[in-house]
């Protein structure tokens, strides 16, 4: 199930209603139901593979506490193995055979390795993350095991969160399933604000900018590199927006029935250098491999050539969590590669602010950061959204070239596009450098207040990309 | 609902709640239906394109020889040669992107005006083949929807939730409004003109022939052929005489398309003609006469008609 569908809108309003009329008592079983019927909207019979990992981590979680030494830690390495391991066989496995049998191929060997018609179960990766986060953090002793099944269960298929985050702990989420939440009117009309604002960036920029940029990553060989840079451009907002977007609606969906999911996205095109755009973009994530992988691998507490190992085999392993596809490995050995370069090139980059004086005008040098840091996150982004490699080289090659005309087969469209864009960045730099200055959305007066938000909808209406139909003439 | 909890609180944010999304919700419909009436005003108002022609062809037309189908049939059928050779008044109503549910929606409502001497219909390779855009492409009858009942049925094959989404005024206007600006202004006046519906196309096409094997989708969507059929009963019952074309592409289909197949077949079955020039021979060996793979320019749409003129006049006699 969608969010951005009607069969979202009538089960959301539906469980919303039943969880505040519900008595307490009921409410948690209330949510796995409707999480169970959530998930199975989409492949009904991969909530087996759900139900066999939470089965695993509830158990895990109980042995772990009960036990010490060596055999807390297999306990551990059992859930962590079963994790990785449905993880690794359903999105990796036929990665790895194709890539085995490309070498098998090449050293002119006739073995290979069978293909298998496996279809990615949705939100995989993030509820195992979610799930190998409570084991681990029960192992480490942060968090008690929880012994009602019910509520592990929960834990691991909150709907809100269940297919693609904020990839939530424990100590965040666990406790909330046993806090009774009153019916509160600011908290819900939050929620529902937020909602309303991931529905706007899905809907009328994310999809709008979609068209454009399908249209021509699709078939970047005849497309001008003015095209494709402008399609690049696109692309970083759009993938900001519909991977924001849903955070917003999940977060926002979840703080209607009084829960609090963790902060995902912070205005991330406003960072000043590449950390600091991780700390900003996919948070949930970012913080899980931090927590989980870069300081278990000893992270900056190390010698120097190693620490520099650690963040670049984080960022590629972030970059393959993103999909089986080199493209997403590439991404992730980019950013791993700008983060090193920064550190190494710190010292000599403060002396050129000196030198060209930039240190000199705060503003000026906070302006060209952010830009820098953008059009390096665009950079990466090819990576992310080409087809293959092959195909992102090429795209690089005509970016750099800058020439041509610039494919615009309806102008409307990308009017569409920009004004989506510069809402967006108004409302964001609004939140971003004007925080207690005049706000409409969060005005004093209520018909100001709402006129604003009746705005977005009649904006959403007017301008929002209801169905892939647009898509077709620009394949011409 | 009161039973949600004792706290007067509770309570008063409940009334607090509905009572504002009710304000909220009676804010957004009244400026919904403020704004949809203006888009609506100024649809209706346009004076050329796209949109102009659709409601040309449903509301105006009178003329004795309708074209209706895609892009296929809005640049193969140029008014002069049909008009000169059949003595019909003629109407080119194909609009690019389109499918057979835009089509029959056209026909049906031209039905209810009056009824047409001659109908060609342009029928695309894997026209009747499975394809979520070929129903988002309804998009572009939803601002009829309100006014043409006849073509309501067919509107709502869009999506389950179609009703529902158009309780909005606007939404039947969505991503509109720029065209309509344009059609409303001077600016409409850069739009390439149409001749009784027909848009001419100039480009000369010079690559080699391309090869087409049918891969790919190739379900067929018995929606889509009811629609076909139903296209043809109408044609028939109002005794009209029907052809279905398929026009020349510059592409070698190394495969039968299955929904030509069938296509010809429900034709036959109906003693409706089908006339197929998609691997003639006299365009196929021509690049000079197409503007891409898939339509003819404008000389080739000449050579074209004249040679459908003759073939309607033999079967005629």
């Amino acid at each position: 199930m969608l969010f951005d569908s009607f069969q979202f809108l009538f089960f959301f309003l539906a469980v919303t209603t039943l969880y505040f009329v519900l008595p307490f008592r009921v409410r948690w079983f209330l949510l796995l139901i409707s999480s169970c019927y959530f998930y199975m909207a989409f492949v009904p019979i991969y909530i087996l593979i759900l139900i066999f990992t939470i089965i695993i981590d509830y158990f895990a979680g109980i042995f772990i506490e009960g036990a010490s030494g060596a055999k807390r830690k297999f306990f551990l390495i059992c859930s962590l193995v079963a994790n990785i391991g449905v993880l690794s066989f359903f999105k990796y496995y036929n990665f790895l055979s194709q890539n085995l049998n490309f070498l098998f191929h090449s050293f002119g060997l006739t073995t290979s390795v069978p293909y298998l018609q496996i279809l990615l179960p949705i939100g995989l990766s993030f509820h195992t993350f979610q799930a190998m986060s409570y084991t681990i953090e029960v192992y480490r002793g942060h968090e008690a095991a929880e012994k009602n099944f019910g509520i592990y269960s929960l834990y691991v298929m909150f709907y809100p969160q269940l297919v693609a985050g904020p990839i939530e702990r424990p100590q965040n989420l666990l406790h909330q399933f046993r806090t009774k939440y009153p019916f509160d009117y600011d908290r819900i009309a939050d929620g529902l604000k937020m909602i309303l604002w991931g529905f706007f960036k899905k809907i009328v920029i994310a999809d709008r900018l979609a068209i454009y940029v399908n249209a021509t990553y699709n078939h970047p060989q005849e497309h001008t590199g003015l095209t494709l840079t402008l399609a690049t451009f696109f692309f970083a907002f759009q993938i900001y927006c519909d991977f924001s977007g849903y955070s917003d609606i999940a977060i926002g969906s979840a703080k209607v029935m009084g829960f609090k999911l963790m902060t995902n996205f912070n205005r991330p095109y406003f960072a000043k250098n590449i950390s600091e755009f991780w700390k900003r973009w996919h948070i949930s994530l970012s913080t899980w491999f931090r927590d989980y992988l870069y300081i278990s691998l000893g992270g900056n507490r190390v010698a120097v050539p190693r620490w520099y190992f650690n963040l670049f085999i984080v960022f590629l392993i972030s970059g393959l969590w993103h999909g089986a596809n080199w493209t997403y490995v590439l991404w992730g050995a980019i950013n791993g590669f700008y983060l090193v370069f920064a550190i190494i090139t710190h010292q000599l980059r403060s002396k050129l602010d000196k030198l060209t004086g930039l240190n000199k005008n705060p503003k000026l040098h906070k302006a060209f950061n952010i830009i820098i840091t953008f059009l390096l996150s665009c950079f990466a982004w090819i990576f992310f959204r080409a087809n293959n490699i092959d195909d992102a080289f090429l795209i690089i090659k005509k970016v750099f070239t800058f020439k041509g005309p610039l494919f615009i087969q309806n102008p409307s469209m990308v009017i569409y596009s920009f004004t989506g864009i510069f809402i967006l960045l108004f409302v964001d730099m609004k939140k971003e450098y004007y925080k207690g200055s005049f706000s409409f959305f969060n005005h004093q007066n209520w018909w100001v207040r709402n006129l604003s938000y009746a705005t977005l909808v009649i904006i959403i209406l007017l301008m929002g990309v209801f169905d892939g139909g647009q898509f077709i003439y620009f394949q011409f | 609902m009161f039973m949600i909890t004792p706290e007067n609180k509770t309570t008063n944010d409940v009334l607090k709640f509905f009572l504002k999304l009710l304000l909220l919700l009676v804010m957004i419909k009244a400026i919904d239906m403020a704004i949809g009436s203006v888009l609506r005003h100024f649809y209706f108002r346009q004076s050329s394109g796209l949109e102009y022609r659709t409601t040309y062809s449903m509301e105006k037309t009178t003329a004795d020889l309708i074209v209706l189908g895609s892009s296929r049939a809005n640049h193969h059928y140029p008014p002069d040669v049909f008009e000169k050779k059949l003595n019909l008044s003629f109407y080119n109503a194909g609009r690019d992107g389109e499918h057979i549910f835009y089509h029959y929606a056209v026909l049906k409502s031209m039905l209810k005006r009056y009824t047409p001497k001659v109908v060609l219909l342009d029928f695309n390779n894997a026209e009747l083949i499975q394809g979520k855009e070929k129903y988002d492409r309804i998009s572009s009858l939803l601002p009829y929807y309100k006014t043409h009942e006849e073509i309501r049925t067919l509107i709502e094959l869009k999506s389950p939730y179609e009703k529902l989404k158009l309780f909005s005024s606007i939404y039947p206007f969505n991503s509109d409004l720029f065209t309509i600006a344009i059609g409303n202004t001077e600016a409409n006046k850069n739009r390439d003109p149409d001749f009784k519906g027909y848009v001419p196309l100039s480009r000369k096409w010079k690559e080699a022939i391309q090869q087409n094997n049918g891969a790919g989708n190739t379900a067929i969507d018995t929606v889509q052929v009811n629609i076909y059929k139903a296209f043809i009963n109408d044609c028939l019952s109002r005794k009209i005489k029907l052809y279905v074309i398929c026009s020349p592409y510059f592409i070698q289909f190394t495969n039968v398309d299955s929904s030509l197949i069938i296509a010809k077949n429900i034709a036959a079955q109906n003693h409706v003609p089908f006339l197929d020039y998609s691997g003639d021979t006299s365009f196929t060996k021509h690049p000079e006469l197409f503007d891409d793979p898939s339509h003819l320019n404008a000389d080739g749409a000449k050579i074209f008609a004249n040679k459908l003129a003759d073939e309607i006049n033999k079967s005629e006699k």
